[in-house]
């Protein structure tokens, strides 16, 4: 019988040799099919939670399962990938793309690793997912930061993990290949995968994720985006770390036809409604919500 | 013309000249990985560390390799275990305890003479190695090209993404112990050719100067394997006329062909960058030749 896809997290608690406790008591389970945020500040226990989840830290109480089994004995099935932060990546390594894509056959490979026509096909047709297959010869530092998280994506289908943890994906990724990534990801949730994103980037979570893990030190809370991402649970989450631009009596006219425009320089902003409900940039794909709104309201 | 080949006419310059190659290629394999690392420094001290053991062996009648081996293997992890306690940074760590393990390497020797005396093990001495030493180093020499070809790719893996290494269930410690005893290992071969002050250039400098050459590792650990080949057999070969030092010469001439290297390489050296940024400067706005000296 196999067990269906699952992360299942409970009562996880992770202390470090010098007695530091990073994560108390941290509860949450994914379902496959989503594309979870896991949202915190830095030093929130996000990185700690991905390291319980690959098994590089072994909790002091509780457990982590994944479809069932613990993580070591998930390990041997290659069943988690993940795709590090940019500025993890020794990007002077004298390695091309299809070197590092290739790296996520490893696990699939026999002693001596030598690769298989079945290991090639799966890099090439990784490299063919992501766009990446005419970068393929190319030394990995060439490369612009999107195609860089792209190159890491391909080596994560390539292991053909079927848990995906990806760590700041957007950082350093130009606008259009962020949508690409977005589109890709999207495709991967489709095909039953589990996707895990750790981010601190607020806004670009209601855009692309489904479900979300909030932590500070533990859980806070987790479900589904609109009841997770929530002001409240975001000012339990961020503390006093974020910044709040309140249009009390904002200078919009109905000749505005309504629309605002925000500008960043980097980070996309995350805006709340009247009541604290999460406003979306298009209506296109959300009908359902509107119309609920609108019945809310009673108009 | 019969005077070139005077040196092979002697049955010591031979040995020297076909030693020397052999480690000088063993180490250069070797140094792809420890450049790449970020552990020349860690050569450096391991290559002292195991002067200790020279000695010890003697006292207790072992071959001297396996008793280098093990004291280099023991440096390394009282160099983690400081490490770990202290809270110090890594340099300082190193700079403690090699030192120390050299120290204790240079008091045992003064006060019991081995069959390899203290000049020897510091800078080595090819032309008189005996031919049980000769089989030390071919058989160390052995190992590590039979392990090296088995595993590279796992150490390269385990070099570039250890996080990524371990998700994929490749044993990350072994790996790295693995790394660490190959070091003692080749380290302790290349003592009697070079010295051990100079050890850490036959396990640097080849990796370094491939590196300059090439982006693919494949090609970077044929490159550097035959540069430390050449270099090993070459220096020796010209010590002979020279009448200087075997390790000097061979650690001279590594060094002459990275800077030869690093001033003519197509891609990576200093004269085709300055021509890059020439070229970029006459056509391309500032901001454009920033970027081409990143992407080098």
């Amino acid at each position: 019988m196999i067990q269906p896809l699952a992360i299942e997290v409970s009562n996880v608690t992770v202390a470090y040799p010098n007695g530091h406790i990073a994560l108390r008591d941290a509860t949450f389970t994914l379902q496959q099919g989503t594309i979870s945020a896991l949202v915190g500040v830095n030093g929130s226990g996000k990185s700690t939670l991905f390291k319980a989840i690959m098994g590089f830290v072994k909790p002091i109480s509780g457990s982590v399962l994944l479809a069932g089994k613990t993580v070591e004995e998930s390990r041997k099935t290659k069943l988690v990938a993940y795709v590090p932060q940019t500025e993890e990546v020794d990007w002077t390594f004298p390695v091309s793309v299809w070197d590092v894509v290739m790296m996520g056959r490893y696990g699939h490979m026999n002693f001596l690793r030598i690769a298989s026509a079945e290991d090639k096909r799966m890099v090439n047709e990784s490299l063919a997912r992501v766009g990446m297959t005419e970068f393929k010869d190319r030394q990995i530092g060439e490369l612009s930061g999107g195609q860089k998280k792209r190159v890491f994506l391909a080596r994560a289908l390539a292991q053909n993990g079927q848990i995906i943890l990806l760590d700041e994906p957007f950082t350093g990724v130009d606008v259009t290949t962020e949508e690409a990534i977005i589109e890709l990801l999207r495709a991967l949730r489709d095909e039953g995968r589990i996707i895990l994103v750790s981010t601190h980037n607020l806004g670009s979570v209601p855009e692309f994720c489904d479900h979300v893990v909030l932590v500070n030190r533990t859980v806070l809370a987790s479900g589904p985006l609109e009841d997770v991402f929530t002001e409240d649970n975001l000012n339990r989450a961020f503390g006093g770390v974020l910044r709040h631009f309140h249009f009390e009596s904002s200078t919009i006219q109905d000749h505005d036809g309504k629309t605002v425009k925000l500008l960043t320089d980097d980070e996309r902003p995350l805006v709340f409604g009247k009541d604290g409900h999460l406003e979306y940039k298009d209506r296109f794909g959300r009908e359902e919500l509107v119309k609920k709104r609108k019945e809310e309201v009673g108009e | 013309m019969t005077d070139l080949l005077t040196p092979f006419e002697y049955d010591y310059m031979l040995k020297a000249i076909l030693v020397s190659g052999l480690i000088g290629g063993v180490c250069a394999f070797l140094s792809c990985f420890i450049t790449l690392k970020g552990w020349s420094l860690m050569g450096d001290a391991l290559s002292h560390a195991v002067v200790p053991g020279v000695s010890l062996a003697w006292i207790v009648g072992l071959p001297f390799s396996v008793g280098a081996f093990i004291a280099g293997i023991l440096a390394a992890l009282t160099m983690g275990w400081v490490k770990k306690k202290s809270g110090l940074r890594e340099d300082a760590v190193i700079g403690v305890v090699f030192t120390s393990w050299f120290a204790l390497g240079l008091l045992l020797l003064s006060l019991y003479p081995s069959h390899l005396n203290l000049k020897t093990i510091i800078f080595g001495n090819i032309l008189a190695i005996s031919d049980p030493d000769i089989l030390q180093v071919l058989i160390i020499a052995g190992i590590s090209i039979i392990v090296l070809t088995m595993k590279w790719r796992d150490l390269l893996l385990y070099c570039f993404d250890e996080a990524h290494a371990r998700a994929i269930g490749l044993n990350t410690s072994f790996l790295h112990f693995l790394l660490l005893a190959l070091l003692s290992a080749t380290a302790v071969a290349a003592l009697q050719t070079v010295g051990a002050c100079l050890v850490v250039a036959m396990l640097v400098t080849p990796g370094a100067t491939a590196y300059l050459l090439t982006d693919r590792f494949g090609k970077m650990l044929i490159i550097s394997t035959v540069t430390g080949a050449l270099c090993g057999v070459c220096g020796a070969y010209a010590s002979y006329f020279i009448n200087g030092s075997t390790g000097g010469c061979i650690v001279v001439l590594q060094t002459l062909v990275f800077l030869l290297v690093l001033f003519l390489a197509p891609k990576h050296g200093i004269l085709s960058l300055r021509k890059l940024r020439r070229q970029t400067t006459q056509t391309m706005p500032q901001s454009r030749i920033e970027k081409s000296g990143c992407a080098s």
